[in-house]
């Protein structure tokens, strides 16, 4: 009995299995820290609500080997430009909106969710929406009925009639605005944006 | 002819808990697969339930069914262990009753409105009444605090009766366990506007239940099952256990990052996320040899075939479900492609059936087998135990098939989606049009059915086995030697 | 920086990360057999399947252009499946002798 080695004795390992989890969890929380202060709204990855008023279109980076958003010349949302506040109370009602409809059991949110429809990670520049001018209009009209404003592209899923208000639906445009500005390291990948007046 | 009734005088306060945790955890498992194939029929004729009964709930309905069953099938297989485990009584049985039936209300309730009221208006009251529509943790903030009051007094009986009884490294870690496992519940019950901060905290639920907290509990589980069913000592299945507390949190706790890959999160989560996913899969390896020379070793004989079979396919299933299907897509220069496909989807089937499914089921037959009174259940069952078997190969097969159905309808759209089509939604819609990708979807289907069958004679099986045997358990290892000396 | 796998190499790199893990696990068991029987024969075809292992980790490291940072991913890959099988075994040895 007094022969085993110190490695395979229970004491050594129930120490090893608390030293490593302490480890380990010390450093995630080091890294939380630093990570959420780099995607606090109004960092350089997650730039602040008020990008809203802004173009966002993306250029490929070379250093980074992806493309990255940039926000460039005024563009207001529906035409007004926002102060932080009122742009970060329009997004929060859209940001409640798509979790109080459920969005996420359908689509993807930055590559999470469901896959039954479209990622939305970039809706916002999705080409399909044609041209820049009739784009906010088109997508406020597609959230309150989308039944008859289905798209289709070739198969039957259509999304259902959520109910969706004006006022939700002006929220969640400008929430897909704003999502659409993050630094996401370029996912998804060779993404072809909306033609935009400007671009390049 | 004197059939074996089920004898709930046969099982302590702890375990006739444990067995409606377990009859709900069945219920469940049901609704899962039910609504599971109801959505996947959803995506061949999308015209099925559309407006009335939309993919969103029946998808929310699969995976919190799932959440759920798995949870009940944990909390029951604790109750079960608990006075053993602690050599004395359960110190708050009433209370915990009363926490069984709160919670099992709470669920329904949550169901109901999931299934029957389904969306509310955009502001707070929906998140706190209705729905968090945030995948995997849906149910509305009410529910969240009925949850957590329920898993306080879960958490308060636990430890309180191993502090009245005895401890062991068994329950140590059981319970630091269960604290994690319901603090990093909170949290997920934050809301915010911040997208990527949301779904910072969100992984951190999700992640650090599925891949770290949960495996945990279950090595518990299971160290415990090693030792009823195989009779395996006491100081090697807890050195053991420690071992793979080191392992799992060792590259599980960092293995969050490959979450953090394109949510918002700097850069370097790519290269840790890679590092620790790269590593995950090794200790899953390393224990090969562990079983090897186990079976090589000791040439077990086991007192429960269908409990034991279970425990194997969990060996199975969890390898290739986390461990290949895992690696296949994890690392970041290929996940750039795969992630938010079907291909996550395969891996999720696969991984949550072989690590947790599966070790459930074991549960469920190692319980059933006291509560027929200590029956018999080694090989040459009734019948050649054909029900045990056919549910073992059914459920297993179908859960493959589908995996492998998936995988083809993932790469599909992977490639024609991500690689070709610049993963716009005419790109998205292209691949989800695609021949592959449709035959993929019928297989799923198909594949489903065969699982269903699966669950029908596994619970056909649950009620009935034992019940003409007239033999009883077959004792083994340490255990008759215990039965002999006590 | 990352350099993300070309488009015609999506299905190497799929096949070679399975089999990365496969070999890796078929190796942990083989290994153990070859130390379970003491036959020289298995220890060879553990070898082999070590052989294959790498192959397949050398193949899924060019299909993702694992360089710079990245090959220490593939280093440790190399060594972890390497030497993990050999750790298990010693303290499967270790723990069950000490008990007895």
């Amino acid at each position: 009995m007094t022969t085993s080695p110190w490695w395979v004795d229970e004491d050594f390992w129930r120490k090893m299995a608390i030293w490593v989890t302490t480890l380990m969890a010390l450093v995630l929380i080091g890294l939380t820290f630093d990570s959420v202060t780099q995607i606090t709204a109004g960092s350089e990855r997650v730039p602040a609500y008020s990008v809203i008023n802004h173009r966002i279109y993306y250029r490929w980076d070379d250093s980074r080997n992806f493309q990255v958003p940039v926000i460039g010349d005024p563009a207001p949302l529906f035409g007004k430009s926002l102060t932080e506040i009122e742009a970060e109370a329009l997004v929060s009602k859209g940001k409640i909106t798509t979790q109080a409809k459920n969005c996420m059991n359908c689509h993807t949110l930055l590559g999470n969710g469901a896959y039954y429809a479209p990622d939305l990670t970039k809706a916002w520049l999705d080409p399909s929406w044609g041209a820049e001018v009739v784009r906010e209009q088109l997508m406020i009209q597609f959230l309150m009925d989308p039944e008859t404003n289905a798209r289709g592209f070739g198969s039957t899923r259509k999304m259902p009639n959520l109910d969706i208000t004006e006022e939700e639906a002006r929220g969640v445009v400008a929430f897909l605005k704003w999502m659409s500005s993050i630094d996401t390291n370029g996912f998804p990948r060779n993404f072809t944006p909306i033609a935009q007046e400007g671009d390049r | 002819m004197n059939a074996r009734t089920l004898d709930s005088s046969h099982l302590t306060g702890g375990q006739k808990l444990a067995i409606k945790y377990f009859t709900v955890a069945v219920i469940l498992f049901t609704a899962q697969i039910l609504f599971g194939l109801i959505s996947g029929y959803q995506y061949l004729a999308p015209e099925f339930g559309y407006n009335v009964l939309d993919f969103n709930v029946t998808r929310m309905v699969h995976i919190n069914a799932l959440v759920l069953w798995l949870l009940y099938g944990f909390i029951g297989g604790i109750y079960w262990l608990v006075e053993e485990e602690s050599g004395t009584e359960l110190v708050g049985l009433r209370l915990a009753n009363f926490a069984f039936w709160l919670l099992t209300l709470a669920v329904t309730v949550v169901v109901l409105v999931f299934l029957f009221i389904q969306t509310g208006p955009g502001d707070m009251s929906t998140l706190w009444l209705i729905n968090e529509g945030r995948e995997y943790i849906e149910a509305p903030r009410w529910a969240d605090f009925g949850i957590v009051v329920c898993m306080l007094i879960f958490f308060w009986n636990i430890a309180a009766t191993f502090m009245k009884g005895k401890w062991s490294g068994i329950s140590g870690v059981l319970v630091l366990d269960l604290v994690a496992l319901a603090g990093v519940y909170l949290a997920g019950m934050v809301y915010t506007p911040n997208i990527s901060v949301d779904q910072y905290w969100w992984w951190w639920v999700i992640h650090l239940w599925v891949e770290a907290t949960w495996e945990v509990l279950v090595a518990c589980i299971m160290a415990w099952g090693l030792i009823k069913t195989l009779g395996a000592r006491r100081k090697i299945v807890t050195t053991w256990l420690y071992i793979e507390v080191a392992m799992m949190f060792g590259s599980g706790i960092l293995g969050l990052g490959h979450h953090y890959f394109w949510i918002g999160t700097p850069e370097y989560w790519l290269s840790i996320g890679g590092f620790f996913s790269a590593l995950e899969p090794v200790p899953l390896v390393a224990m090969v040899v562990h079983a090897v020379y186990d079976s090589g070793v000791h040439k077990f004989k086991n007192s429960n075939h269908p409990a034991l079979a279970w425990l194997i396919a969990h060996a199975f299933g969890n390898f290739f479900g986390a461990g290949v299907w895992g690696f296949m897509h994890t690392l970041p220069q290929i996940n750039l492609y795969t992630h938010g496909t079907q291909w996550s989807a395969s891996h999720g089937h696969l991984a949550f059936f072989g690590a947790y499914a599966t070790i459930n089921i074991a549960i469920f037959y190692m319980a059933l087998q006291k509560w027929r009174g200590n029956v018999y259940m080694s090989a040459g069952l009734e019948g050649n135990g054909w029900k045990w078997k056919w549910a073992l190969g059914l459920l297993n097969g179908g859960v493959v098939g589908m995996t492998i159905a998936l995988l083809i309808s993932g790469y599909d759209q992977a490639f024609i989606e991500r690689a070709l089509g610049g993963a716009t939604w005419a790109a998205y819609f292209d691949a989800q049009n695609g021949v592959w990708f449709i035959q993929g979807l019928w297989w799923r289907q198909l594949f489903g059915f065969m699982t269903a069958a699966g669950l029908i004679i596994l619970i056909w099986d649950l009620l009935t086995i034992g019940r003409n045997e007239k033999r009883s358990i077959q004792l083994v290892g340490d255990n008759t030697a215990a039965e002999v000396t006590s | 920086m990352f350099e993300p796998v070309e488009i015609d190499d999506l299905m190497i790199a799929v096949i070679a990360g399975a089999l990365v893990v496969l070999f890796g696990a078929l190796y942990a068991f083989s290994f153990a057999m070859a130390k379970l029987n003491k036959e020289r024969w298995i220890t060879v075809v553990a070898c082999c399947i070590f052989a294959a292992f790498s192959a397949s980790v050398f193949v899924l490291a060019r299909a993702l252009h694992l360089d710079g940072y990245w090959q220490s991913i593939t280093v440790a890959m190399l060594l972890g499946y390497l030497i993990a099988p050999q750790a298990i075994w010693k303290l499967s040895v270790g723990t069950h002798e000490s008990s007895d």
